[in-house]
């Protein structure tokens, strides 16, 4: 059944999370740091065609309303035509981060082109589908690289 | 009992007031007429207009004939006895007239601007129902002098467009809706027609044939009515005989079928040529660069020139119609005047005479099956073979290949003959005719022209068309912060494609599409993650006020949705309603409540 969840994406947004950087263990004093350092790991991302410009849209979507799921997750996004395919960074943090008043241990970084709202609806939905609840976090909290934190969404939620 | 009770039961009715009231009830409940009943009567009351406008413009016609030749026969034999400068001057001064006459109008009324239109079939086709008085007498006018002084052009044109006129002004004396309207006009035509041909069967199936596009009962009833009633009151003031008496015909031996059934494909192939050589002669008159006065005679001169060889190159062909079918022509000698008849009504028509080609169509056509109908005769002499039949035939042919309506061409070649034995091979004719005609031309006689008016009308409505005028304030928003939820939500409210998303100020930021959204609205994990501005569209197509109408019905091909965002300048951005296409449409239909 699980397996079935997972495959109701398409293949090409199973390809974007397979080619999604992993950030074990981030630290960081705030969230702009936090969304900085994701960012800068996007550096040399063949789809990423100004740094910048993606960095100046997360920031202005985080003012607009941060995007913050129950259960510590943060996923900081922007659509923009500075990345030329979707592009994903996640990261896990053991010492929790502060986004507002909400103390955040997950964080998927996304950027999106605009064309792509569909995939982008897909991948969102996708992934705060399989991060609700405790064990789940906590089980993604546990990955040590990508491989098994992708692993960790094919598993029973709980 | 006090006063009180006693005016009480004064008032309450009695039983037989009652029962005669409701017997009243009953009879308004069956009998009302309904608005199809209400056309139909005047229907037939245009029928009866229809062909008094028709006979009066004949009358005046045959009045300006004498005028201008001393005789009162018919044109041919009135030309017959002219000397050869008149029969060169008689066509050219009308010509020179009618043209006058075209220009003057044209003079005097074009600074009027009409809600109304000069022609019948745009009328009923696009327009609102109305026809311009000024310029339908001001054409018929120039007609009737055209027509009088022996042009080759057929007279059925200004004769419907007299008739449609007398039901447009009906029409508009009743004040009736656009459609009933429209309706009439089409009766008008019809009945104009039916007094021409004395043919309202025909003239029916014309008008919904070639007009209407479509033969349906609802609008065929009061148009067949109103032929009908026509042609009665026609047959009425000038007798019952169909135009071209059929002799009677018989088929000698079965074997003649076969020739005579492939009438149709010779006459279906020609057409082609004679369309093209009618918009030839079009083409070479309007490259020649002279006030139409000098044009139209100019064409009467040429028809002029052509009468001193032969008169019976003059007027509509429908005297030597009938001389053709009752009297022995040789081959070469219909070939003669079937060449010198095209040419003349090629120059008649290319110079812009107002008339019609109807008749002169039905002459070739019929010319051309005679010589069919003699090369059958030369060839196989044992069929005995008529070829006056092959003529009837061939008419019958040639006019449903050049117009494109097989069934009007059936019905019409069979009432100006009333010949049953003909009508199988009308059938058969007729159809294989338009079929042949059909693989080479796709722009029919009546058809180009309604085509270009058509557009013409449309891009008309188009530039008039205020989008300020249709814009619907107040529509449904929301801010750029919006969560999901109550995206989703209020596309489950309101029956919208799109949600316009707007900041504070009102400026207009993009579009939320269903579409977009439609497979994720049951996903309560999207909730409160995603907001209207990660899923808007800012480059959604919107239009401003100062924009024309086209660009707006540009923007919807682009946009392909059902409404438009309408802000106040395209530089603040400012929504202040939005355009949706139904509303276009209906604009455009001439529906102008909303």
């Amino acid at each position: 059944m699980v397996r079935e969840e997972f495959l109701v994406i398409s293949r090409k947004s199973v390809e974007h999370l397979r080619a999604a950087i992993f950030i074990r263990d981030l630290k960081a004093e705030s969230d702009h740091e936090a969304i900085r350092k994701m960012l800068d790991s996007l550096g040399g991302s063949p789809q990423v065609k100004d740094l910048e410009s993606l960095s100046a849209a997360v920031f202005e979507r985080q003012e607009t309303e941060p995007p913050l799921f129950p259960g510590g997750i943060a996923f900081p996004h922007a659509r923009t035509d500075s990345v030329s395919a979707l592009v994903m960074v996640f990261a896990t943090c053991k010492e929790a981060i502060l986004f507002g008043t909400t103390r955040v241990r997950l964080i998927f970084l996304i950027g999106v082109p605009k064309h792509a709202g569909a995939e982008y609806l897909e991948i969102i939905s996708f992934l705060a589908r399989h991060v609700r609840g405790e064990r789940a976090v906590d089980r993604l909290m546990e990955a040590t690289d990508l491989s098994s934190f992708l692993a960790a969404f094919a598993e029973p939620n709980g | 009992m006090d006063n009180a009770e006693e005016d009480t039961q004064k008032r309450r009715l009695s039983p037989l007031f009652r029962r005669l009231l409701k017997i009243k009830v009953w009879l308004v409940d069956r009998f009302r007429l309904s608005e199809r009943q209400i056309t139909l009567i005047w229907a037939a009351f245009v029928g009866v207009l229809g062909a008094c406008a028709s006979e009066s413009f004949r009358e005046a016609s045959s009045l300006l004939h004498y005028a201008a030749t001393g005789s009162d026969s018919g044109i041919i034999t009135s030309f017959e006895h002219l000397p050869w400068w008149q029969r060169l001057a008689v066509p050219a001064i009308g010509g020179l007239l009618a043209g006058l006459t075209l220009w003057l109008g044209n003079r005097l009324f074009s600074s009027v601007r009409q809600k109304t239109t000069t022609d019948y079939m745009e009328a009923i086709v696009v327009g609102s129902g109305n026809i311009s008085v000024r310029a339908s007498i001001v054409k018929s006018l120039s007609a009737l002098f055209s027509i009088s002084t022996g042009t080759s052009i057929g007279r059925e044109g200004p004769l419907v467009q007299l008739s449609s006129l007398v039901a447009s002004l009906v029409a508009r004396m009743r004040n009736f809706p656009i459609p009933q309207r429209r309706h009439l006009v089409a009766c008008g035509a019809a009945a104009g027609i039916a007094s021409a041909y004395n043919a309202p069967i025909a003239a029916s199936f014309f008008v919904a044939e070639i007009i209407l596009g479509t033969v349906v009962v609802e609008s065929l009833g009061p148009i067949i009515l109103a032929s009908v009633v026509a042609a009665f009151t026609s047959q009425f003031l000038h007798g019952a005989e169909p135009l071209y008496k059929s002799p009677g015909f018989n088929l000698h031996t079965q074997w003649e079928m076969i020739p005579l059934s492939c009438v149709g494909i010779v006459l279906g192939f020609v057409a082609p040529a004679y369309l093209r050589l009618l918009r030839l002669a079009e083409r070479l008159f309007s490259k020649i660069e002279m006030p139409v006065p000098l044009k139209l005679a100019l064409g009467g001169a040429i028809v002029g020139l052509l009468a001193i060889y032969n008169p019976a190159v003059c007027g509509n062909g429908q005297g030597l119609l009938r001389s053709l079918f009752h009297q022995g022509w040789f081959w070469d000698e219909i070939l003669a005047i079937l060449l010198l008849k095209l040419i003349a009504t090629a120059t008649a028509f290319g110079s812009g005479v107002v008339g019609g080609v109807f008749t002169p169509t039905l002459f070739t056509g019929a010319a051309i099956g005679m010589l069919y109908g003699q090369a059958v005769l030369y060839s196989a002499p044992w069929l005995r073979s008529d070829p006056a039949m092959y003529g009837l035939v061939g008419m019958g042919a040639f006019i449903a290949a050049t117009t494109g309506a097989p069934l009007m061409g059936i019905l019409m070649a069979f009432e100006l003959t009333l010949d049953y034995a003909l009508a199988p091979f009308l059938m058969v004719n007729c159809v294989v005719a338009y079929y042949c005609s059909s693989i080479f031309e796709r722009r029919f006689m009546y058809g180009e022209s309604l085509e270009r008016k058509g557009a013409a009308f449309f891009n008309q409505q188009l530039a008039e068309m205020n989008i300020r005028d249709l814009v619907r304030i107040n529509p449904i928003t929301l801010p750029k912060n919006a969560t999901f939820a109550q995206i989703a939500e209020t596309f489950v409210q309101h029956r919208f494609q799109h949600i316009y998303i707007t900041d504070k100020e009102s400026r207009l930021l993009g579009a939320v599409s269903l579409h977009d959204v439609k497979t994720f609205l049951d996903r309560p994990e999207l909730e409160t993650v995603v907001i209207a501005a990660d899923i808007m569209n800012e480059d959604f197509p919107r239009v401003s006020p100062r924009q024309g109408m086209s660009e707006a019905l540009h923007k919807f091909s682009e946009a392909n949705s059902e409404r438009l965002p309408v802000v106040d300048d395209l530089s603040s951005q400012r929504l202040i309603g939005s355009i949706s296409k139904t509303d276009i449409i209906l604009h455009l239909a001439g529906d102008q409540k909303r």
